[in-house]
């Protein structure tokens, strides 16, 4: 319904019940934006080099203060805004590569992306020195999504994680032991028992992709494998895990705890459900953002009431996999002035910018040293960094594939909406559908 | 009984054309928060009243303001040169003897029908050979191409109500067509003209498949585009009311040029077949 | 082909007003000259921006070609016309697409007639009712979409509450026929305006005395509609058939603001668009873009000879 993606690259420390004052602030950095750049892009300024740095729109005001750090005598760099959704952020942004636009300089990628554009040379190489340089403090799970080809194309600027919230009282009256993992059938039948809700992202939309994806590696298998041969990447969703994921969502579908909008839902509109007028709260799975939006909006009794734990498992005893996004920095292939332009990545993306980001903007680092000094700000409780630091190291990526768009295209069409999962077929059909529209043999 | 009929009539015909424009403006004026909170209801239920808020942020977001821009840009430019070439073709059909009339026609027809979608495809494909991607001669040209037989139908039935004996008279005074043209037609003309431009105007402005397909940033991206990826402070769901006030800001120039000319639209649309 | 009969009759060919006969021969060839100079502009103008892409979308719909991965391009003949037309996808959108157009056209023909009859007859406020059936015709298509769009809405909007026998919490969007439903009105109600003008152009023709004569032959109200009135604007109604269901073969913006073609709401327009411009496969995409210019062109034709739409008849009378 909308085109609003709540992937990792949309998430925005706003929020849902986000203070008219940061309402305000938002649009007046935009304005303020624009106007630079309209001033900038209109005179060329004493010569300096412009570079146009695309950005999602969360966290812009960190994102724009950054552009003037990195700013430098020799160029200038100028925060251009994408749309909020991941997919129309890669819509935009391959039409104009794919158009040798030279003026694409510094982009805002989401991890999924990395792979095709880097397969379609629209992206530099990022130079051995550098990355070998920070190799070792990036986190795994963020390094795996900016390596293609054994060549790494981006660096990592924040990295995402989704861990399950509930409401303490919640889980108590339910008698649910939260500090053991938790199953989807746990935290389901909890719920609906005790008149409580489950929150997960069902929209046809990246997001959904991101829940299936989780459930299908919880449940030890992958959507495809072998996704380096491209086109002829085997598809294995039609599997046990496939039908363990499709369960788990046929479950929550025909379940009472299951929220009126499932078939619509994002991240934004389960949020309000976690302090109900009426009712015990929900069980949720989102992003990391959401503690940051409970702490601005909710009254200190109730954040008290706020509890969190790792993603619940797909198979009873089975190491659940949080699934993983962020935003990567890549650098243009067609920019004018290239080294500039990888200079500037290289300073966006350092160690403080990051720090900043997940203080002001609840978007979480992607490198060890970062996330010690999120930790010894103390802004954060140190079990929650510490979780979300565990589920990004311990989390599963979605495929990397440069046709990840299709896969993710094809998932959606074969499982949306919710309400029409069923074990027996979906996966087999999704199979062979992913199978066609990689071959080019069906329409997505 | 028959009065009465048509008084329910016009009632119902009001009731219909202006009760989602009364909507979407009270969806307006409805507090952006209570919106994401959900604000079920026509009117703003209490205490949510916005007033001017949402219209004043909507107006101090540069992305709107020059997509407002663009739109008036474009869509002046694409109506002023659609007019005039379409005036030059509407003459010749309407006055002179010519071979290839009946394709001008023919072409005139089956682009009025062609499914503009089937046609982004390739366009993007030249427009970013031709570097003009994402600029606004991009937008231009399409527009003009597809306001010319809408333009052309128009000016031609106008052009057949002109008294014609006056330009024969000119022409027998010794006037060439050319002068017979200039001197007597295009000043009673004018007001078909103008009628034509007006409907042309309509199209450019609301366009919305050229307009995402061959932009991608601010630098040419029209009104209707820009209102599908209207970011809030809620990147979750849409900003409805902030959207709501955007609409109606996009609906005055429409609004006003409505009010103003109703009578020769109503005229253009049925091509002077209406009387008064 | 088809169109080319349609404005054969549709131009003025009669000129009884003009002495065309008695002029020379190079008087004739001047004014063919002109003539051809003055739609020249026109003629090249609609070529660069339809006939020239159409053909290279021909020719690109013989190639596996993805923007994506642009070395990869191969010959592959009609291979992408085989694929597309044994795709239930395919079909789905192309269905969904004729029940957009017929469900519009059909509800905005009764709709848009009585609007128009209503129209013609009033005397009082006359500019009011003509101003006020002009804002959704002049109102931009996608704000018409988020307008319904909103009024839909079981968060935001009124139209739940308004409505007998559905609940407040209805969602109008997550199941394929009550999002049908919402995309038909709001295109209903920003095109019925069009089809009312185009109807009201058609009763202006209908001569009053006709419908005297009825009436004093004893004919009640309903028989002069069904006797008189619509079999002599037969041709009027025709043409704004013919015209609306084009236009809404090629519904794309409502759907594309208001479910982003989920829950199986995507027309054969949105399809296209898809291909080309978000999953950047130019070459099927091309083949569809093909496929559904020659779908319009058969509706065209479909329309103009079942029917047998009279263009020429309804646009001299005018």
């Amino acid at each position: 319904m909308t085109n609003h993606s709540g992937d990792p690259a949309s998430l925005a420390p706003t929020t849902r019940r986000g203070s008219r004052r940061s309402a305000r602030r938002g649009l007046a950095t935009a304005a303020a934006l624009g106007l630079t750049a309209t001033l900038l892009a209109a005179c060329g300024d004493d010569g300096k080099p412009v570079l146009n740095w695309y950005v999602n729109p969360d966290g812009v005001a960190t994102f724009e203060k950054w552009a003037e750090k990195c700013s430098t005598d020799d160029y200038e760099i100028d925060v251009q805004l994408l749309p909020s959704s991941a997919t129309e952020q890669r819509t935009q942004l391959a039409r104009r590569l794919a158009a040798e636009d030279s003026s694409t300089d510094i982009m805002n990628l989401d991890p999924v992306f990395v792979a095709e554009f880097a397969n379609a040379g629209w992206l530099q190489e990022i130079p051995e020195d550098h990355w070998g340089e920070i190799e070792g403090d990036v986190l795994e799970g963020p390094a795996e999504t900016v390596t293609w080809d054994d060549k790494v194309y981006a660096l990592p600027l924040w990295a995402n994680t989704q861990v399950l919230w509930y409401r303490k009282t919640l889980a108590e009256q339910a008698g649910l032991d939260m500090s053991q993992p938790v199953t989807w059938q746990q935290v389901i039948d909890a719920a609906a028992d005790n008149g409580g809700t489950v929150g997960v992202q069902g929209n046809k939309y990246e997001a959904y992709v991101v829940w299936i994806n989780a459930l299908v590696q919880g449940a030890g298998g992958e959507i495809v494998a072998d996704t380096e041969k491209g086109r002829d990447a085997s598809v294995e969703i039609d599997s046990d895990a496939g039908r363990a994921a499709a369960e788990v969502i046929q479950r929550l579908a025909e379940s009472e705890a299951a929220q009126p909008d499932l078939s619509v839902s994002n991240e934004g509109t389960s949020l309000g459900l976690m302090y109900p007028e009426e009712g015990p709260g929900e069980f949720m799975v989102n992003w990391t953002f959401a503690y940051k939006n409970y702490a601005d909006t909710v009254s200190p009794e109730q954040l008290e009431d706020l509890g969190w734990a790792r993603y619940p498992q797909t198979v009873e005893g089975e190491e659940s996999k949080p699934p993983v996004g962020g935003i990567d920095i890549g650098v243009g292939a067609y920019s004018e002035n290239p080294d500039e332009a990888m200079a500037a990545a290289q300073c966006i993306t350092q160690k403080d910018a990051q720090v900043e980001l997940a203080l002001t903007d609840g978007l979480m680092p992607s490198t060890e040293s970062a996330y010690e000094e999120v930790i010894s700000d103390g802004s954060y409780p140190e079990d929650l960094v510490e979780l979300w630091r565990t589920s990004v190291d311990e989390g599963g990526p979605r495929p990397e594939s440069a046709f990840y768009a299709l896969i993710s295209g094809a998932i959606q069409e074969r499982w949306h909406s919710p309400t029409s999962v069923d074990p027996d077929s979906t996966p087999d059909n999704s199979a062979e559908y992913l199978e066609a529209v990689l071959k080019g043999e069906a329409l997505l | 009984m028959k009065k009465f009929g048509i008084a329910v009539g016009v009632l119902v015909i009001l009731v219909w054309c202006l009760l989602p424009v009364a909507w979407i403006i009270s969806m307006s004026f409805k507090d952006e928060l209570s919106i994401t909170n959900g604000n079920p209801g026509f009117l703003p239920s209490d205490g949510t009243f916005a007033g001017w808020e949402n219209y004043r942020a909507v107006w101090d977001n540069d992305q709107f303001r020059r997509a407002i821009f663009n739109s008036i840009g474009i869509s002046l430019i694409a109506t002023v040169l659609s007019v005039i070439v379409a005036t030059l073709a509407a003459y010749a059909i309407a006055r002179l003897e010519f071979t290839g009339k009946k394709l001008v026609l023919t072409m005139a027809l089956a682009i009025a029908m062609f499914p503009v979608v089937s046609l982004v495809g390739p366009l993007f494909d030249m427009w970013r050979a031709f570097g003009i991607y994402d600029t606004w001669p991009g937008l231009i040209i399409p527009y003009m191409s597809f306001t010319l037989p809408l333009a052309i139908w128009t000016l031609s039935a106008f052009f057949r109500e002109i008294p014609w004996e006056m330009e024969q008279a000119a022409q027998v005074d010794g006037a060439t067509s050319w002068q017979a043209f200039r001197k007597v037609i295009v000043p009673l003309a004018a007001p078909g003209v103008f009628t034509a431009a007006i409907l042309t105007f309509f199209f450019a402005w609301n366009d919305f498949v050229f307009g995402i397909s061959l932009t991608s940033t601010e630098a040419a991206r029209p009104i209707p585009a820009s209102l599908a990826f209207f970011v809030g402070s809620d990147p979750f769901n849409r900003p409805a009311s902030l959207l709501a006030a955007a609409a109606v800001i996009a609906t005055i120039p429409i609004i006003v040029v409505v009010l103003i000319f109703q009578r020769k639209i109503v005229a253009g649309l049925t091509s002077g077949a209406v009387k008064g | 082909m088809t169109s080319t009969n349609v404005p054969a009759a549709a131009m003025p060919e009669q000129k009884s007003d003009k002495p065309t006969k008695k002029v020379d021969s190079d008087r004739t060839r001047a004014e063919n000259r002109l003539g051809q100079k003055l739609v020249a502009p026109a003629i090249v103008l609609m070529l660069i921006v339809t006939a020239f892409p159409m053909v290279r979308a021909i020719w690109l719909s013989t190639f596996d070609y993805a923007l994506t991965a642009p070395d990869d391009r191969n010959f592959i003949g009609i291979q992408n016309y085989l694929t597309a037309l044994t795709d239930p996808l395919f079909w789905k959108s192309t269905g969904i697409t004729v029940l957009y157009m017929v469900v519009t056209v059909a509800i905005e023909l009764v709709i848009g007639f009585i609007f128009a009859l209503v129209m013609h007859r009033v005397i009082f406020g006359r500019g009011i009712v003509r101003t006020s059936i002009l804002i959704p015709y002049g109102i931009i298509t996608v704000v018409s979409g988020f307008t319904w769009q909103f009024a839909f809405s079981y968060t935001n909007g009124f139209v739940n509450g308004w409505l007998p026998f559905i609940g407040d919490d209805f969602n109008w969007f997550g199941e394929t026929t009550p999002a049908v439903i919402a995309i038909c009105i709001s295109e209903i109600w920003k095109t019925t305006p069009f089809m009312s003008l185009l109807l009201l152009a058609g009763l202006a023709q209908v001569s009053e005395d006709m419908i005297e004569a009825a009436k004093v032959d004893g004919a009640s109200w309903w028989q002069r509609l069904w006797k008189v009135i619509i079999p002599n604007m037969r041709a009027a109604i025709m043409v704004a058939i013919l015209f609306r269901a084009l236009d809404a073969y090629r519904i794309f913006d409502n759907i594309f603001v208001m479910t982003n073609g989920a829950v199986d709401t995507q027309s054969i327009s949105f399809l296209t668009y898809r291909q080309t411009i978000e999953q950047f496969q130019l070459g099927m995409g091309s083949a569809l873009s093909v496929l559904l210019f020659l779908s319009v062109l058969l509706i065209a034709w479909l329309i103009i000879k079942l029917f047998r739409v009279d263009l020429a008849q309804a646009r001299q009378e005018g």
